[in-house]
């Protein structure tokens, strides 16, 4: 129990140390909100007003259930945000600390090689957090979006989400650990991760031979029922079968997630390949 | 004399140009990325516009009224093509400068005879190549995967407007390569100008969706008349001589860069020389 305790400690204290890395930088923290707007939301926002009917999305409403483009984009990235942070915060933080050649000395310290990894997850979902709020209320005021009060009923499905998303991210830092060059792994599977949950458009688009794989991931749930609650979305299942697949997929994706990383870690430990990158 | 110089230089360039292709092909993860991206970034906005369209036939044909094709696959990966181009020719010099400045071998390189234009724009000629590779990639896919027929004559209309987008893209890198020599760092302006690119050049949307004033800043940009340009000739099947205007207007854009550019180094240079700053990073 005192142990728990300490990790815990440990992890907040990794995730104030980010925190106070990301606010030297204060460009790139500015870039990381802007970024998802005029790479992925202005593109997709534009495009989407070439199929407008009378000012109306039709298409979108038919195969949606909303007209409300600028709420369906922007309430996506919320979500995408999350899937970026296990991706990039969680796992590519990895091989930042083997480049700068302090990932042995970190993991020699009493702490568990997975406290570190949960250290990230916190202080990265803080900043996507804070990042998302605000993409949001820049949909909200400049591009019009409508998002109902209902969206706080959504928030639990967030929440289950971020805990999935912790088992994803171990997964995907075992795979950074055992890559010597892991950049377009982690950049290939973020984005398809990402689109194929239904970030970007509906999964029912996806041809059928994918379609399965988006019923896999906690993250198609999450933005299905936040979209549902906040714009009146169709939902893809019904809503009390989504929300038993979030709490099913959080508890077996953190308990696989470890296990795949501490074994990972340990047979990196008997090569002694760590600090190899 | 001046004609031995001459040769002596476009050997140089020759061999600046096969030094940063045999540095590509030493990292062969490259190319998955490069067989990856040009597929599946743009099959991404294949599917966000098949939700957009729903079964609304209306809203197909709003499409193909604003667009000038019902081809949306092909609308799409022209203008995911052209903006991949456009990001590894932002990326590309500068970076190639900044790694010469890094393994400390800039200064060694500025020692030699030969001329500045080698160094500014040699290692930009490997990236034809990648250009190419990519173009084709997205050509294959839309051939394969969406039915999209690319007749040859098309390609062919293409590829000249690829040569003649040239000067005007490669410009704009080296002039990326000055302000590295110049303030060390990159990666925020090339980030804004790639945002302003996908804002205003129509990479998934044709320019007459934005409003009057927008459209005017998309017109003195060189990627909107490239990236329009190629859906003419691969899409709507125009001939090149519809497109003289503009293709003159992108060649002028492209010489107008490409002199801005030599005179950028140039001054960079010997900033750099008097302040003894060309090895520091």
């Amino acid at each position: 129990m005192v142990v728990e305790g300490a990790e815990l400690r440990a992890a907040w204290a990794i995730a104030r140390k980010e925190l106070q890395v990301a606010r030297r930088y204060p460009i790139q923290l500015v870039n990381g909100v802007l970024q998802p707007l005029y790479q992925f939301l202005l593109p997709s926002l534009l495009l989407g007003a070439t199929f407008f009917v009378g000012g109306k999305a039709l298409g979108l409403e038919a195969s949606a259930g909303t007209d409300d483009l600028a709420g369906y984009l922007f309430l996506g990235i919320v979500v995408g945000a999350m899937v970026a942070t296990a991706f990039w915060e969680m796992a590519f933080g990895l091989k930042r600390e083997m480049d700068a050649g302090t990932l042995e000395s970190a993991w020699l310290t009493p702490t568990r090689p997975e406290t570190f990894i949960l250290g990230r997850a916190i202080s990265g979902g803080i900043l996507s957090g804070a990042g998302s709020v605000v993409l949001l209320a820049i949909g909200l005021l400049v591009f019009g979006a409508s998002v109902a009060g209902g969206v706080l009923l959504a928030l639990p499905a967030l929440a289950l989400a971020a805990v999935s998303m912790v088992g994803v991210g171990y997964l995907v830092a075992s795979a950074v650990l055992m890559l010597r060059e892991p950049n377009f792994f982690v950049d290939a599977t973020n984005f398809l991760f990402a689109m194929i949950s239904g970030v970007a458009f509906p999964v029912t688009v996806l041809p059928a031979l994918i379609q399965p794989l988006a019923y896999v991931l906690p993250t198609t749930y999450a933005v299905d029922l936040l979209r549902v609650y906040a714009l009146g979305t169709r939902p893809l299942l019904a809503p009390l079968v989504e929300w038993v697949a979030l709490v099913v997929l959080a508890v077996a994706m953190v308990i696989v997630g470890r296990a795949v990383f501490l074994r990972t870690e340990h047979r990196m430990r008997v090569r002694g390949t760590l600090g190899q990158h | 004399m001046r004609g031995s110089l001459l040769a002596a230089d476009l050997r140089a360039f020759g061999a600046a140009a096969m030094k940063e292709w045999r540095l590509l092909r030493r990292y062969p993860t490259l190319f998955t990325g490069f067989l990856f991206w040009p597929i599946a970034l743009p099959t991404a906005y294949v599917f966000q516009a098949r939700g957009y369209a729903g079964d609304s036939q209306a809203a197909l044909d709003a499409f193909a009224s604003r667009a000038g094709t019902t081809e949306i696959a092909g609308f799409l990966f022209v203008g995911w093509a052209a903006y991949m181009w456009i990001s590894m020719i932002l990326w590309g010099p500068g970076t190639a400068l900044r790694t010469e400045q890094v393994r400390g071998t800039l200064e060694a390189l500025f020692m030699t005879p030969v001329s500045r234009l080698v160094i500014l724009f040699g290692p930009i000629v490997s990236q034809v190549v990648w250009a190419l590779w990519m173009f084709a990639i997205v050509g294959g896919a839309l051939i394969l995967f969406f039915g999209v027929a690319i007749p040859p004559p098309a390609a062919l209309r293409a590829l000249v407007v690829i040569l003649v987008a040239v000067p005007a893209l490669y410009g704009l890198g080296a002039l990326f390569a000055a302000v590295v020599l110049r303030f060390g760092e990159v990666h925020a302006l090339v980030q804004a100008v790639r945002g302003v690119f996908t804002v205003f050049c129509g990479m998934t949307f044709p320019i007459v969706i934005l409003p009057e004033w927008a459209r005017a800043v998309a017109l003195t940009l060189p990627p909107t008349y490239l990236i329009g340009d190629l859906r003419k000739v691969l899409l709507a099947g125009s001939d090149l001589a519809s497109l003289v205007p503009d293709l003159a207007i992108l060649l002028s854009i492209g010489l107008l860069l490409c002199g801005l550019a030599i005179v950028a180094f140039r001054r960079t240079e010997r900033y750099a020389r008097r302040g003894g700053s060309l090895a520091q990073y």
